[in-house]
């Protein structure tokens, strides 16, 4: 990199105005930067205005709720999640969700290794892994009942996340994590 | 990785942001475009390190941004439309003692920024301006009317 500039040689290759003072100005380029920079000035203001709506995560078009057909599940979520940022899931069950005073939940693994579960609130009596599946158990004796899953990304791209009260129908979630 | 990537990213972001932001960053600084420097370097060290505080982190990131920096400073000597781009080309406020309307609104000038550079020179009027010159860095030069 360094030989390439020392052997450049340095003349007198500054454009005049009114062949009187060198100033090297390039109006016609300037005019084009202008566009430019008219062109970027909108795009900065959609990209804004497509944040604040929540397009890239946080904001009103991510936060989502879904509930399951049975009315087993309503989870509340957010369909647009950001890298290693704070989040919640909250899930709210009815229905028949409680049998022999516990609650059980079928999550899929995606939900530790891309989607980064640190906490669940509150905690589960009995967590159970196998067939790519977490099994959590919670004691419980009545409805209503909540649980919270706070998560912390880990991978950028489209996660699927699927929850399921065994016996009952699933959810099945689709995550996209912004970089 | 992390640190490095984001780096490369952020550095051209910003560099956009302030190529397009004001002619005026290092130069003329005044406490409105003061707040901006502060602002913006507060958000993308957020960012850049993330929960990495490690030395090492540290000491790649430094010197990914110096590389890179080294990097573009060749181009644009290599390239001048390069050059043009990243650094801008001067641009002439008054030529002639004639303002020059559509650079002045456009770079959103005003006539008593080029003045104050004025008289920094010790020129008290605009009839003593031959010539005023915004320079890539920001800075307006300003050259005086020759004497009969």
């Amino acid at each position: 990199m360094a030989a390439s500039s020392e052997n450049t040689s340095v003349g007198d290759s500054v454009p005049k105005i009114n062949d009187d003072l060198a100033v090297g100005s390039d109006l016609e380029f300037q005019r084009r930067w202008w566009k430019f920079e008219n062109v970027t000035w909108w795009l900065f203001a959609v990209i804004v205005l497509m944040d604040i709506l929540g397009c890239f995560g946080r904001g009103p078009l991510a936060n989502a709720k879904v509930q399951t057909p049975d009315g087993t599940m309503k989870i509340k979520y957010e369909r647009i999640e950001r890298l290693s940022t704070p989040s919640l899931i909250t899930i709210e069950f009815g229905g028949s969700a409680i049998k022999d005073e516990k609650l059980q939940l079928l999550v899929s693994e995606s939900l530790v290794k891309r989607l980064g579960n640190q906490r669940v609130v509150p905690q589960p009596a009995v967590s159970r892994l196998g067939d790519s599946k977490i099994m959590y158990t919670f004691p419980a004796n009545r409805l209503p009942a909540s649980v919270q899953f706070s998560l912390e990304p880990s991978e950028v791209g489209i996660s699927h996340l699927t929850l399921q009260v065994p016996g009952a129908d699933e959810a099945k979630l689709t995550i996209f994590v912004m970089p | 990785m992390h640190t490095v990537v984001c780096v490369f990213v952020e550095y051209f972001i910003l560099l956009l942001t302030v190529r397009i932001l004001s002619r005026r960053p290092g130069a003329q600084l005044t406490p409105f475009e003061f707040v901006i420097v502060f602002l913006v370097g507060g958000v993308v060290i957020l960012a850049t390190v993330g929960d990495d505080r490690s030395m090492t982190n540290c000491f790649c990131g430094i010197i990914a941004v110096a590389l890179l920096h080294r990097t573009v400073a060749d181009l644009r000597l290599r390239f001048p439309r390069f050059g043009a781009f990243v650094d801008g080309t001067p641009l002439v406020l008054i030529d002639q003692g004639k303002w020059q309307d559509e650079t002045m609104n456009r770079m959103r000038l005003q006539d008593v920024d080029v003045m104050a550079s004025a008289r920094t020179k010790g020129i008290k009027s605009l009839e003593e301006i031959e010539y005023a010159v915004l320079e890539r860095n920001g800075a307006i030069s300003v050259i005086k009317r020759k004497e009969n």
